[in-house]
């Protein structure tokens, strides 16, 4: 992998992008616009940019109403303040009432390293997983986040975009076709299936690529999809490899392992291989360290999945 | 501004009578059912339908409408029986309340029945959502207004707060908020339970123009109620002194009426006192 990009940036200029195409896509910041990425939006449209400061209940609950007269609201702040801290905005203002309004968690997983685990966002997926009718986005890497904000605007109804901070390696081409709840096969392989999601994809990705040098040959999918989850997809996976292993940024509970767990428990019982943080509040220090801790650098998950195959 | 007659307060009065009466049928049919403020919020709900907000019965999600957002959901018992006497849906349907499945849950669901603008039901949520509809309405151009009814225990909550300084932030002078100042919430006195005085104060620091008035006297709601906004570029809030069950002699001003589970004697004493008021106002 060569080529690395800010994924706040991506996501800023892929607003600005949809801003351009629909009039009716409004911005709303809750004290975090250019830490957002918004400032080209904030400078393109400047009537359409909405600031709230730091009052992420009521954002999400004038994004709501924005929303009934027919705007598409983008609501952008740290991951844990658009979800956790006004969940219940989340799944009463725009769950219950379904409304067209695109939040989008930045700096979730461990992406604030140094701050700790208040500013940390390992519970998100899991918090609005649980919303009826909600589409949760965890893209994998800048061209996919792009093209997921293009289909958040498209898409009527609720949706949950997840991104990190640190810059985000490439791994696809502008023509890369980006489809709602369809995972995609970035490797085939027939020893296991790797399934990786948003922020350590890419981690993901480089495991395949040490196990394949070790002889092991590992099926790949970036499930940037998390709900709802691409069911035939995983049924296929786990008839064909049998084992699976997931990895994310996000606690094991109620993240992208519960989620393909729920699946293969009911439909076609499959070994099942979790990589992620365990039932604890996260850690402090430099990021890619903090991956470490929690077995999510790539020549760790290439263990890890030595180990579960043996 | 629109001053009432004497023919329109009766007329009203009327509206508001018949409010009244379908809250209790609504709650003989379910068994049980928020009555205290339904029944404080009756008279400003009967002006806001048949006097100062622009809707359309026939047309529920006209784009010119004014907007109704009932902050206190648990209000609904009242905004149901305003939305079937203007034709909204059957009056019928309000006899299915408190059955399997009913168009009319105990708070309000926006994809039940035509006329309702927002899922509430938790409190604090309502103010932030008609401010967000007082934003677009502005961009769009349109001079539709958004009137928002809450609780006075309800503003207990503190995203309301936050909801009150972003709608002053936004000078969103086409947002009229009623509060019902029954004094009375589920658990007691509402300045006891939390104190929330100086409410008048309050407000006005937040930067909203404040009016209080008697929220019984038609006169009053609808004089103020059409004259928004109070001041340029703010928000106006109307504190609209009630008494909660306002109507039923029995269950006036006293806490255990929030929510009612009725006897068949207290559904009688109930008929009495609303029949009473009808043949006093020719109904």
């Amino acid at each position: 992998m060569s080529e690395s990009k800010d994924p706040r940036k991506t996501f800023g200029e892929a607003l600005v992008e949809v801003g351009e195409k629909y009039s009716n896509v409004i911005a709303l910041s809750a004290d975090s616009s250019s830490g957002s990425g918004l400032a080209p939006f904030k400078e393109k449209f400047p009537s359409r940019h909405l600031e709230f400061g730091i009052m992420e209940q009521g954002v999400i609950g004038f994004a709501s109403g924005l929303a009934t007269t027919g705007k598409i609201p983008f609501v952008v702040a740290i991951a844990p303040f658009v979800t956790a801290r006004p969940f219940e905005m989340f799944r009463n203002d725009l769950g219950y009432m379904r409304q067209n309004v695109k939040v989008v968690g930045r700096c979730a997983g461990l992406t604030y390293s140094t701050l700790g685990a208040t500013h940390q966002s390992l519970d998100d997926i899991a918090i609005i997983r649980t919303i009826p009718g909600v589409v949760i986005i965890n893209p994998g890497d800048p061209v996919e986040i792009k093209k997921a904000v293009h289909s958040a605007a498209e898409h009527k109804g609720p949706i949950y975009m997840r991104i990190g901070s640190p810059a985000m390696p490439i791994l696809y081409n502008e023509d890369y076709r980006f489809e709602f709840g369809k995972g995609v096969v970035m490797k085939e392989g027939n020893d296991v299936t790797i399934i990786g999601t948003g922020t350590v994809l890419s981690k993901a990705f480089d495991a395949a690529e040490i196990l394949e040098k070790d002889g092991i040959h590992a099926s790949l999918i970036n499930m940037h999809t998390i709900k709802p989850i691409d069911h035939d997809l995983l049924i296929k996976a786990a008839k064909e490899t049998r084992k699976i292993v997931t990895v994310e940024e996000h606690y094991l509970h109620g993240g992208l392992g519960s989620a393909v767990a729920e699946v293969l428990a009911l439909e076609y019982p499959a070994p099942l291989k979790m990589i992620g943080v365990d039932d604890q509040f996260g850690g402090n220090g430099p990021y890619e360290k903090l991956l470490g801790l929690y077995g999510l650098q790539a020549g760790q998950i290439a263990e890890t999945v030595k180990e579960f195959i043996r | 501004m629109h001053k009432l007659n004497d023919d329109e307060e009766l007329y009203l009065e009327q509206i508001a009578l018949k409010i009244r009466k379908n809250v209790v049928r609504m709650i003989k049919a379910g068994k049980a059912g928020h009555l205290g403020g339904a029944l404080s919020a009756a008279d400003i709900i009967a002006a806001l339908y048949f006097k100062i907000m622009k809707v359309n019965p026939q047309n529920p999600g006209w784009r010119k409408r004014d907007r109704f957002v009932l902050s206190a959901g648990h209000k609904c018992l009242a905004l149901y029986a305003v939305l079937a006497e203007m034709g909204f849906f059957n009056e019928s349907i309000l006899d299915t309340y408190g059955s399997l499945g009913s168009k009319l849950p105990g708070h309000p669901d926006m994809y039940k029945l035509p006329g309702i603008e927002t899922n509430t039901g938790a409190l604090g949520h309502g103010l932030s959502i008609a401010g967000g509809m007082a934003i677009g309405l502005k961009m769009d151009g349109l001079d539709s207004k958004v009137y928002v009814l809450m609780g006075d225990g309800e503003l207990a909550e503190g995203s309301n707060w936050e909801a009150a300084a972003a709608s002053s932030h936004y000078k969103l002078d086409n947002l009229l908020v009623f509060v019902d100042r029954n004094t009375l919430q589920i658990s007691g006195r509402t300045t006891e339970v939390m104190n929330y005085e100086p409410l008048y104060k309050r407000w006005e620091a937040f930067g909203w123009c404040v009016r209080e008035i008697n929220g019984h006297d038609l006169k009053q709601i609808v004089e103020n109620g059409t004259d928004i906004p109070f001041e340029n570029r703010k928000p106006s809030v109307i504190i609209a002194n009630t008494v909660k069950s306002k109507g039923l002699s029995f269950a006036e001003d006293r806490v255990n009426y929030h929510y009612w589970k009725a006897t068949p004697e207290e559904f009688q004493l109930a008929d009495q006192d609303l029949n009473e008021l009808g043949r006093r106002i020719g109904i």
